[in-house]
Formats: C-alpha cells, structure tokens, sequence
C-alpha cells in the first residue's frame, strides 16, 4: 500500500514512523508543485499553457519516478521534465524554442538600460534615479515584460534570477553547455532591460523630455 | 586590460559567479579604474533582485493539486509488483 498526502500526520516533522519511498515522492513533488507551476507560468508566458505543462510534468515525473535518485535534486529533475516537454511543444507547434536565430548580433546588446534611465532622466528631482526607475514595476509588469522576452533566452533568466539556480545547473536543466547558458544569459539581459524601459514609456511610467517632438 | 564594452559583457556572469579566474580578474582590475562600470554592476544587482521580487510564486490552481493527488493515487493502487 502507498501513502499519499492526505495522511497529513506521517509528514509532520518528529514523526518517526518508518515511511514508503512512494509517500515521501509524494511528499517531494507536493512540496514542489508551486515551483513547478511558477516556473511553467514563466516559460510558457500563458496560465493556460503553464497547467497542461504541469500536468503532463506531473504525469511523466509519476511514470519515471523510479529515476529520482537523489531527493535533493527533486526541483531541478521536475524542472528538466518540463524544460524538455516545454521544447517538445514548442516543436510540435512549429515555434522551435532553441535555434532561435541565437548567433545573430542583435540591436539590443548595444542597449544599456544603465545608460538610457542617466541619459533620458526620467526623474530630474531624483537622488536616486535608478533605484526609482526599478521602483516602478509591479509583479504583473514583470510578468508581462517576461512575456515578451524570446523563449531561449527566457528560460536562463527565469532559473538563475528567480530560481536560484547556478548556472551549471541551469545549464543541466536546459541540457546546454555553460558557455551557451552564459551566453544566452546575457541576451536575456539585455532584452529584459530594452523590455523594461519600452515598457515603462510605452505604459505612460515614465515621461521623457522631447518624446513628442519632431 | 579589458573596456567597457567587454566589461558590460561580462557582468552577469559576474554576478552569478560563472566567470572563470582570469576573467574574473580583469574585470575585477576594470572596476578598479571605472566608476561608470561600478554603477553598472549594482545597477545590475538592484535589477535582478527586483525582477525576483516581482516574481511572487502564483498559487497553484485547486485542480492541479487534485490532479496530482489522482495521479498520485492511480500509481499508488497498480503498484508493478502486486499480482
């Protein structure tokens, strides 16, 4: 017999009561649903998207559980689940979410959010000017400014800044090398920083001096 | 002695502690003579931990719990070794 969650009491702490491997998987992936579900919200950008991923996450991680070998890495063996099923839709719906056109050089590695908020001021009475800048933004800005980040530089952002993850293991979960990761990792940069200020001029966050001139 | 541009490159690898020793270095020897550069890198950290807490943890839909209790159960009652 297994044992699920439902038996609240053979998961209190102090409980000494020898548990089944199955009901401590259960508990691993009980205690990492929210992550799972906050990070399949981020990738796929879509709440709709995010709970078929999860669901299918879930299915394949109950399917393989025999290959969770090591309980610490629980997070990162369920992100890898759906990092990878995450690419398979991806595929499947035509929108490749890993050759990207990657190599390109593109117009937002010259952008400097650093220096566009100094040059542009935004707040001329500010002591504090990119401090207020970053002020600005609430969950559903960052939200929304993710959304539009592309896929393959997303994902290193969404496990290293939000995750915590270490690049090696970020990398691992992305099954990339470091190299790549870091690479990736700096275009997400720069296109999180050209979404944050397009998106606080566009949204009326900021006002600049001469923007309706000719 | 690497410039600015190299320097901006290499800054979250920096932050994430991904630089290898010698790269660490000169960048390191950069912000010594760049105060440009310096404002950067905390600019970057501010960054960073915004967009972490901006990014609260949505709560997980009640039908995903139950989905995973079912799934979780399904395996439980065929369990491969039991005739």
């Amino acid at each position: 017999m297994l044992y699920v969650a439902k038996d609240k009491a053979a998961t209190e702490p102090g409980d000494k009561r020898p548990s089944t491997a199955e009901s401590r998987f259960a508990d691993l992936l009980e205690a990492n649903l929210e992550r799972l579900y906050g990070y399949c919200v981020r990738l796929t950008g879509d709440p709709h998207d995010a709970e078929d991923l999860v669901q299918e996450t879930l299915l394949r991680a109950v399917r393989a559980r025999s290959a969770l070998r090591d309980p610490g890495r629980t997070k990162a063996w369920l992100f890898t689940i759906a990092t990878n099923r995450w690419k398979d839709l991806g595929r499947a719906r035509g929108r490749e979410v890993t050759t990207t056109p990657l190599d390109v050089v593109d117009e937002d590695d010259r952008f400097s959010l650093f220096q566009t908020i100094a040059i542009e001021d935004p707040f001329p009475y500010s002591d504090e000017l990119h401090l207020d800048f970053l002020r600005l933004f609430r969950d559903e800005d960052v939200q929304a400014i993710f959304a539009t980040i592309t896929p393959a530089f997303r994902a290193p952002l969404i496990l290293t800044i939000i995750h915590g993850f270490a690049c090696k293991e970020a990398a691992a979960v992305l099954d990339i090398p470091v190299g790549t990761l870091l690479s990736r990792l700096h275009r997400g940069r720069k296109q999180l920083e050209r979404g944050l200020w397009d998106y606080a001029v566009r949204n009326s966050l900021i006002t600049i001096a001469g923007e309706d001139e000719p | 002695m690497i410039d600015c541009t190299e320097a901006v490159r290499r800054m979250w690898a920096y932050l994430e502690h991904a630089l290898e020793p010698r790269p660490t270095e000169e960048f390191e020897a950069h912000l010594e003579t760049c105060q440009r550069c310096c404002g950067e890198l905390e600019f970057s950290q501010r960054m960073r931990e915004m967009v972490a807490q901006r990014s609260a943890t949505p709560e997980v839909p009640d039908h995903l719990r139950a989905r995973l209790e079912e799934l979780l159960r399904g395996a439980s009652v065929r369990p491969e070794n039991k005739a």
